[in-house]
């Protein structure tokens, strides 16, 4: 199998990147395009030239390292996956395949496919935990939780903090990611008592780091690979109105 | 308490802009007088509208109306200038018509049309009664101003016609989404509500984007 590959080239934050193109054979339908970068990577090597940065960690769609923007979509022509989880059977013997790396102004570009999502980590350090005492697990039962609550929580929880929310978001919100690990901790009892300092001090960090506001165009949500709802946001909303009443 | 500048910026928005729906509903309704046979249409139409600029309450209530119009074209251009800021470089290839609607991507674009065409409107009929500018307005049998004679001369002219129906369509797309966005941005997050809210917008933005753009036509050939 041929794949035409255009991909964003770029040594450093500072230096100016641009499309490169490599043509790619021998390669199968059955491999992940992370593995089709590993093969022309090797091709690269053996001709001396620079190998294309770019992230992955676990390659089954559960640790949000490997966002890359593919033929004019987050994480690929799919709806909900993560890029290690396209193969190369979505495309077709010939075809061009632009990859991209996220584009927003609080995500810089690294090198090539890599950019800097420490914003994210920030956002998650301004509030996203529990500030209670850590030891032994305490007894199962001892604070009781209605199913449909813990199943809200896991759903919101289930974000990787992969970024293609922001990727794919014609304003680079964070709207989506912040929503998901506030309402994570917000609908649980234990996330309670710090609920409206949370909810106050996370989104005043997600604007900090110059994300963009959220408009409802609803593709994060397509693009999300963990279904993420954009429902959240407008728990999100509805929680910082609270806050600013209650808090 | 740190100030959430996109929370209170979007809620401007999305609260004037549902007062602005209110008002289109109103609006819509007084203009179904101008689809009657002209001799009932005309006393009536012209003493609806003198009750309406004589009305205290109407007079608050268009004042609340200019508000509306200017916050929420200040605010949204306010944060399309700070989310452009964000993202500085476009992708070489973007689908995206594959994870979301035209209209949620272009409402900028939208508004600016809708912008343009309440200029010109208020040109026509504000400017006109309001601040006396252009020629005089004269009085139909009953003494009021005949405000149905310049509806209906102006909806005689094609190119107005046309230009009035034209730029219904860009008002019914941007209603569409931003009705049931307003809901959204406002806080309200049930589940099965947002699907209702999502199907009364639909039909809402047909009514209103339908309604505004067949009334010229209809006075045009009545």
């Amino acid at each position: 199998m041929k794949i035409i590959f255009k991909i964003w080239r770029q040594d450093s934050p500072a230096e100016e990147g641009m499309l490169k193109t490599y043509e790619v054979d021998d390669l199968t339908e059955d491999m992940s395009i992370l593995e089709a970068l590993d093969h022309l990577n090797e091709l690269l090597v053996l001709r001396d030239e620079k190998v294309i940065a770019f992230e992955y960690d676990c390659r089954e769609g559960i640790c949000g390292q490997c966002g890359i923007f593919i033929n004019g979509r987050a994480h690929g022509p799919h709806d909900q996956i993560t890029t290690c989880q396209l193969h190369l059977r979505s495309f077709n013997d010939g075809d061009t395949v632009v990859i991209e790396p996220w584009r927003a102004a609080s995500f810089p570009v690294l090198k090539d496919l890599i950019v800097d999502r420490s914003a994210f980590d920030r956002i998650i350090e301004s509030g996203a935990y529990i500030s209670s005492k850590t030891g032994s697990a305490p007894e199962a039962n001892a604070i009781l939780i209605a199913k449909e609550v813990s199943d809200t929580a896991m759903d919101a929880a289930a974000c990787i903090g992969c970024g293609a929310c922001v990727a794919t978001c014609k304003n680079s919100s964070a709207a989506l990611f912040t929503s998901a690990k506030i309402n994570h901790l917000n609908s649980l009892p234990q996330g309670e008592s710090e609920a409206h300092k949370r909810v106050i001090e996370m989104t005043s960090q997600m604007e900090a780091e110059g994300f963009g506001s959220c408009t409802f165009t609803g593709a994060c949500e397509v693009e999300c690979p963990e279904s993420i709802s954009i429902v959240n946001i407008a728990e999100m909303n509805a929680r910082i109105i609270k806050a600013k009443i209650f808090g | 308490m740190a100030i959430n500048q996109h929370f209170f910026r979007k809620t401007i928005i999305a609260g004037s802009g549902l007062f602005l729906c209110v008002f289109l509903v109103v609006h819509l309704s007084a203009n179904l007088i101008l689809v009657l046979p002209a001799a009932i249409a005309r006393g009536l139409y012209n003493s609806y509208s003198t009750v309406l600029r004589e009305s205290l309450f109407i007079q608050i209530i268009a004042y609340l109306l200019y508000a509306s119009i200017l916050l929420h074209v200040i605010y949204a251009l306010l944060i399309t200038l700070k989310n452009r800021k964000a993202k500085p470089q476009k992708y070489a290839l973007n689908h995206y018509k594959q994870n979301s609607t035209w209209t949620s991507q272009n409402m900028g674009f939208l508004g600016t049309m809708i912008l343009l065409f309440i200029v010109v409107h208020l040109a026509n009929f504000w400017a006109r009664i309001k601040l006396g500018l252009g020629a005089p307005v004269g009085l139909d049998a009953a003494g009021y101003q005949d405000v149905y004679e310049i509806t209906n001369s102006l909806f005689h002219n094609i190119y107005f016609v046309c230009f009035y129906t034209l730029m219904a369509i860009p008002l019914g797309f941007h209603l569409h989404h931003g009705f049931k966005s307003a809901f959204k941005t406002l806080g309200f997050y049930h589940k099965k509500g947002l699907r209702i809210i999502a199907n009364v917008a639909l039909w809402y933005a047909l009514i209103i984007g339908i309604g505004f753009g067949i009334i010229p036509f209809i006075v045009y050939f009545k």
